[in-house]
C-alpha cells in the first residue's frame, strides 16, 4: 500500500506546482496585456495631434509637400501596425519623419513663434514621453513574463499552454531593463 | 518577486496587522474590564471601534492637514503634474495620482490615500527648488512605487489602529493611576495590567516603525525600475542627505511617510524615550540605501553632484514651447 501514497503524494505536489506555476503565468502575461494597452493608448494620442501639426505648418509652408505626405504616411504605418514590434518600428519612423518636418519649420519665425504650434509641440513632447515612460513599463513586464516561460520548470507546460514569448516594443538601445531585484535591495 | 506578488504579499501583512491589532484591542479592552469595569471595557471597545473607523474614512484629509499639503489647482505646475504622469505610466498604475504642495523650504516627498485610485504625492517647494528634473523624478517615482506597492495603504492602517490603541492605553493609564478603588487583592492585577498599559503603546509604536523600513529599499527599487535609471535615485538621496533643512510641519506621526526621515527632532525624542534608537527609525540611513542601489544597478555615484538647475526654474519660464520639442 505505502508505494500508492507515494504516487498519490508525487502525484499532489505535481498538481500543486502545475496550479501555481500557470496561474503566475496567467498573471505575468495579464500585466502584459496591460503594458501593451498603456502604450496603444499613448501611440493613439501621438497619432491623433499629427493632422493639426500638419495643417499648421502647411499655413506657412505649403509647397513642402513632400515633407507633409512622409509625416502622413508614416502616422498612417504606425497605426496600421499591429505587433509591438511593427508599432515600434513604425513610431521610429515618425518620429524621424517628424524630425524632417521640424526642421522645415526652424526656417519660418512666425511659425515657430505662433500659440499654436508651440501648444502643439509641447503636447507631442509630453506624448513622446509618455510613450518612452509606458514602453519602459511594457519592457519590464515582457521581460518578466519571458524569463518566467524560458525558465524551468515552467517552460515544459508553457508552451503546450499556449504562453508564448512576446516581443518587445522598440528595437532600440534599452529594450531589456536593467534587472533590478527587489531581493538584491532587501536589507 | 513580481509586483503582483509583492502587493499581495503587503496585503497579506496589512491582514496580519489589523488582526494583531485588534487582538492586541481586545487584550487592552479584557484588561480594562477586569481591572476596572465590564461595562468600562466593553465601552471603550466600542468606543475604540468607531473611532478606527472613523479616522480610516478620514485619513486622507488627516494626513493632508498633519503634513500641510495643499491642493494644487489643474492649471497650475503642468510641468510637475507631468512628471508625475509620466512616472505613474511607468508604474503601470490605472490612475495617476494627484499633486498636493507642501510650502517648506525643506526638500522632501511623501505619498497618502488608501486605495491608488484614490492617492496623492505631496511634495514640498524645497524639493523642487533642490532637485534637477532627472533626481525629481526618481522622488516622485519613488513615492509613486509607494502607492502601487499598497504601502500607503498598510502605513496608514498600522498608524490608525497605534493611535487607537494609545489612545485607549492612556485612558485605562489614568483610570488606574486616579481612580483610587484598588483593595489590595486587586493589587497584582493592577500591576499587571498596569504592564500591559504601558507595553501596549509601544508594540504598537515598535510594529508601526519595523513595517517601514524594509518597504523604503523597495520603493527605491521599485522606482529605479520605473525609470530604468538607479543611478537617479541614487544621486537624489545623495542630494537630501547633504541638505541639512527639515520639514517644520512634520512630527513623529507622519515620519514614516516622507522620502526622507524628516526630523531630527523625532529622532532626539525617541533616543530620550528609549535608547534603542536603532530599532525605532522610520528610515534606513541614506548611504545604505544607496549602496542597495549601487549594488543593484552596478554602477558608482559620483563624488561630486551634477550641477544641473533645480526643477523650479523650469517651472518659472514653464511657457509651451520653450522645451525642445521634435
Amino acid at each position: 500500500m505505502t508505494w500508492l501514497w507515494v504516487l498519490l503524494g508525487v502525484l499532489a505536489v505535481l498538481l500543486a506546482v502545475l496550479v501555481y506555476g500557470y496561474n503566475r503565468l496567467v498573471r505575468l502575461r495579464n500585466e502584459v496585456s496591460t503594458g501593451w494597452a498603456n502604450i496603444e493608448v499613448q501611440l493613439e494620442r501621438r497619432a491623433d495631434l499629427i493632422p493639426n501639426l500638419v495643417e499648421a505648418v502647411r499655413g506657412y509652408a505649403a509647397h513642402e509637400r513632400g515633407v507633409f505626405e512622409e509625416v502622413t504616411r508614416a502616422r498612417a504605418a504606425l497605426q496600421e501596425a499591429r505587433t509591438p514590434g511593427a508599432a515600434g518600428e513604425a513610431n521610429e519612423g515618425l518620429t524621424s519623419a517628424l524630425g524632417r518636418l521640424f526642421a522645415v519649420a526652424e526656417a519660418y519665425p512666425d511659425l515657430k513663434a505662433s500659440e499654436n504650434f508651440l501648444q502643439l509641440q509641447d503636447d507631442l513632447t509630453d506624448t513622446e514621453d509618455k510613450v518612452a515612460a509606458a514602453r519602459r513599463y511594457y519592457n519590464a513586464t515582457v521581460m518578466r513574463f519571458n524569463t518566467t516561460v524560458q525558465s524551468f520548470p515552467w517552460l515544459l507546460f508553457s508552451r503546450p499552454l499556449g504562453f508564448r514569448e512576446r516581443e518587445f516594443f522598440s528595437a532600440g538601445e534599452d529594450t531589456e531593463p536593467p534587472q533590478v531585484s527587489f531581493a538584491a535591495a532587501s536589507p | 518577486m513580481t509586483l503582483q506578488e509583492q502587493i499581495r504579499s503587503n496585503r497579506f501583512r496589512s491582514t496580519i496587522v489589523i488582526g494583531g491589532f485588534v487582538v492586541l484591542l481586545l487584550v487592552l479592552a479584557a484588561l480594562v474590564g477586569l481591572v476596572l469595569d465590564v461595562s468600562l471595557g466593553a465601552a471603550a471597545l466600542v468606543f475604540a471601534a468607531v473611532y478606527a473607523i472613523f479616522a480610516i474614512l478620514r485619513s486622507r484629509s488627516m494626513v493632508a492637514r498633519m503634513t500641510g499639503a495643499q491642493e494644487v489647482s489643474p492649471s497650475e505646475l503642468r510641468p510637475l503634474r507631468r512628471l508625475v504622469e509620466n512616472v505613474s505610466i511607468g508604474a503601470g498604475l490605472p490612475v495617476t495620482p494627484e499633486v498636493r504642495l507642501v510650502q517648506d523650504s525643506a526638500p522632501n516627498a511623501f505619498a497618502a490615500g488608501l486605495r491608488p485610485e484614490r492617492s496623492y504625492v505631496g511634495v514640498t517647494t524645497g524639493l523642487l527648488e533642490t532637485m534637477p528634473k532627472r533626481e525629481l523624478e526618481a522622488v516622485l517615482a519613488h513615492e509613486v512605487s509607494h502607492i502601487r506597492n499598497r504601502d500607503t495603504y498598510l502605513m496608514t492602517m498600522a498608524v490608525v489602529f497605534a493611535g487607537v490603541i494609545a489612545l485607549i492605553a492612556d485612558l485605562g493609564f489614568r483610570a488606574i493611576a486616579y481612580g483610587g478603588r484598588s483593595r489590595k487583592a486587586e493589587a497584582l492585577v493592577a500591576v499587571l495590567a498596569l504592564v500591559g498599559f504601558l507595553l501596549a503603546p509601544y508594540a504598537a509604536f515598535l510594529l508601526r516603525m519595523s513595517l517601514s523600513r524594509r518597504r523604503e529599499f523597495l520603493a527605491d527599487a521599485g522606482a529605479a525600475e520605473i525609470l530604468n535609471d538607479p543611478e537617479a535615485m541614487a544621486l537624489a538621496l545623495r542630494r537630501l542627505e547633504l541638505d541639512a533643512t527639515t520639514v517644520r510641519y512634520a512630527d513623529a506621526s507622519t515620519a514614516h511617510l516622507w522620502v526622507e526621515s524628516p526630523t531630527d527632532r523625532v529622532d532626539s525624542e525617541r533616543r530620550g524615550v528609549l535608547a534603542l534608537s536603532g530599532w525605532f527609525n522610520t528610515h534606513p540611513p541614506i548611504p545604505d540605501r544607496i549602496a542597495a542601489l549601487e549594488e543593484a544597478g552596478g554602477f558608482q555615484l559620483p563624488d561630486r553632484l551634477p550641477a544641473d538647475e533645480p526643477f523650479a526654474r523650469e517651472l518659472e519660464d514653464g511657457s509651451p514651447g520653450s522645451r525642445k520639442g521634435g
